[in-house]
């Protein structure tokens, strides 16, 4: 495989909870907890997990939009965390982001030339009339005729709205895109539109995708790798056919057995998962998963697992 | 065998209109469907393709500007239009009973769950408040909430999303209800606590004789839990027949690019089908099948003339002109 583009390592994402009229800190939410995953270049990485299992938070925190409280990010070799916020600025231009919803994530006041455009301005990559040329071509790249550019973001559907924000991020010719659950909050027809558009530029322009989603067919289908999270840990790493055909960790297989095929003959042996995910305020001690694994030890509620390489390139953090 | 089967719920051309400033929204326009007794029917489509329209015109739950303005809904033989409002409120909760999407949104905050299930208890039935308590702990345990003589007291905001649901869905049961009437029940939860959900009401269908709707834009949910499938666009439905027959044969290109559109783990695709378009606005549908715009079969027949419900074999139903076609591209398939 090709150059690791992204290094994560032991990356901790920490909120604090405050209380009382002095605002004192009571507590953490504990949303990533010490994460180290690679991604190469060129190569779409799925980010799985259900909600609040700090998926989110990591891609954020990746570009410091949300400020990580400690760790290590490698960008092409550059420490990212140790940047001030000058250099962290221009480092955006190489990594951007698709967020989840397409309404609340395009300001409704500008028309979508220049919320296209703003990027281009600020990191000077063209002038003059140049700009709003670069902004037709991308709009034409996303596949929304350039004549509709001075429209405003309410006059475009859900599907063309997300076309606006991929067409924002490749604006700066980014060299890694973080798509935050970015299909999740479209109509079935439109959602495959929008995933055979990323996979259609990722091999135009060698995109490398950070995917972050819920859905697991969604994930399979785009990704390469897949990463499993659960409460602010990786569960499981792997290639997905590996993680799918060779499921190790008791979590990952309980989510895809989950997960309901639109197929009534497909024959499968579901494992339901007894309760809800427990707070990040207060995980549980040992292993995280540990009150709704069915195969737990005592030594599961005492020790934590530490994710191991059980394979090439498989990674599982359970003791059993 | 089906046909044996007593008819609950009948729907006859079926017309729900919402009257806004800009013009008529033709929601639901035409709909014909039966509920048999105890089967469980899946209507699916995206948004806006009046899925949801057509369960709140059953329940007569409709806001201004929305207005059922022609056809029946026959529940049990009586036209559920004709009912006056006293009459309609008799039945909601007792015969028909509705599981709505968003548990946090569906339920009081302000009081608690067991005054809640209660509340409709002792709206149908002659008993008291302590019986109503005690059978709604009843209900709680059953659909599988922990210390449910604890939980019974406490606010909807204490519980988790998936202990919400299962809340509604005892409350819904409550009353032993002919007809269950279930919109997007587990859209809002994560997919771990979906199965939780989905395996529940699997399980209380098996010992529930009463018949439910199941509505849902995720085929995957629909083809665990339906026995027939009604596909729904443009406020018409497009496509019913009996799920092995949806989701093997499917025979409008409607049905067909949903299938092939989305990602599974069934079946590995290189590149995913497009239906390519988007829904055209309610308020100018195209002439002729309003799919026309996004079908790749269409001939000027199709913009012409809008196609029947037509009936290929035993019970599947398509609105198609080209449905050989289509039924041929799906052989390659599936």
């Amino acid at each position: 495989m090709a150059n690791t583009i992204l290094e994560v390592k032991n990356l901790v994402k920490y909120f604090p909870i405050k209380k009382g009229v002095f605002r004192k800190t009571v507590g953490w939410v504990k949303a990533v907890d010490d994460i180290s995953f690679n991604i190469f270049e060129g190569e779409t990485v799925g980010l799985v997990g259900e909600s609040g299992c700090g998926k989110t938070t990591t891609a954020l925190s990746i570009l410091r939009l949300e400020e990580p409280t400690g760790g290590q990010i490698k960008f092409d070799g550059r420490d990212i965390l140790k940047m001030k916020k000058d250099d962290m600025r221009k480092e955006r231009k190489n990594m951007q982001i698709i967020f989840q919803d397409p309404y609340s994530s395009l300001n409704p006041r500008m028309k979508i030339k220049d919320i296209i455009a703003e990027g281009i301005k600020t990191h000077k990559i063209k002038g003059g009339r140049q700009v709003y040329k670069r902004v037709g071509e991308l709009l034409e790249l996303v596949g929304i005729s350039p004549e509709f550019m001075d429209r405003f973001p309410h006059e475009f559907s859900g599907g063309q709205r997300q076309r606006i924000g991929i067409a924002r991020a490749l604006a700066l010719e980014p060299k890694i895109i973080m798509c935050d659950e970015a299909v999740s909050a479209l109509d079935v027809s439109i959602r495959s539109q929008i995933i055979n558009l990323l996979k259609d530029l990722q091999n135009k322009f060698n995109l490398t995708y950070l995917f972050v989603a819920h859905d697991l067919s969604v994930i399979k289908y785009i990704s390469d790798r897949i990463v499993v999270m659960y409460l602010g840990k990786i569960v499981e790493i792997a290639e997905k056919h590996e993680l799918f055909n060779n499921t190790i960790h008791p979590y990952t297989r309980a989510l895809i057995s989950a997960v309901p095929v639109p197929n009534p003959d497909y024959q499968k042996e579901r494992i339901i998962l007894q309760g809800d995910v427990p707070s990040p305020v207060d995980p549980p001690k040992g292993c995280r998963f540990h009150p709704r694994c069915a195969n737990a030890t005592e030594k599961c509620s005492q020790s934590e697992p530490k994710l191991i390489e059980v394979k090439k390139g498989h990674f599982v953090a359970c003791h059993i | 065998m089906k046909n044996n089967k007593k008819t609950i719920l009948e729907i006859k051309d079926l017309k729900t209109h919402f009257f806004t400033e800009d013009g008529v929204v033709k929601a639901v326009d035409g709909v014909d469907f039966k509920v048999y007794e105890g089967e469980t029917l899946g209507i699916v489509g995206e948004s806006g393709c009046g899925k949801s329209v057509t369960a709140f015109s059953i329940m007569q739950l409709l806001d201004y500007p929305g207005k059922t303005v022609g056809g029946k809904i026959l529940f049990k033989g009586e036209d559920l239009l004709e009912k006056s409002e006293a009459e309609m409120r008799k039945m909601r909760g007792k015969d028909i009973a509705m599981i709505f999407q968003e548990p946090m949104t569906a339920l009081n905050p302000v009081l608690t769950i067991g005054f809640q299930i209660s509340e409709s208890l002792r709206m149908h039935f002659k008993i008291n408040k302590t019986e109503a308590m005690k059978k709604s702990i009843e209900l709680l345990d059953k659909v599988g909430i922990p210390a449910p003589e604890q939980r019974v007291n406490e606010y909807p905001h204490q519980l988790s999303g998936g202990m919400r649901q299962r809340a509604m869905i005892a409350m819904a049961l409550s009353c032993d209800p002919i007809l269950l009437i279930a919109d997007e029940p587990t859209t809002a939860l994560d997919v771990t606590i979906q199965a939780q959900i989905l395996e529940l009401m699997k399980s209380l269908l098996r010992d529930f004789n009463g018949s439910l709707i199941m509505i849902t834009h995720d085929l995957g949910v629909i083809a665990e839990i339906a026995d027939r499938i009604a596909v729904m666009y443009a406020g018409k439905i497009v496509e019913y027949a009996d799920k092995k027959t949806i989701f093997h044969n499917p025979s409008h290109p409607y049905t067909f690019g949903l299938l092939t559109s989305i990602p599974r783990l069934d079946m590995e695709v290189e590149r995913l089908n497009v239906i390519p378009g988007i829904v055209p606005n309610p308020l100018h549908f195209p002439d002729g099948c309003k799919f026309n715009t996004r079908c790749k079969f269409a001939t000027n027949k199709c913009r012409e003339e809008e196609p029947v419900l037509n009936e290929l074999e035993n019970g599947h139903l398509v609105r198609c002109w080209h449905s050989d076609k289509v039924i041929e591209e799906a052989k390659k398939i599936f």
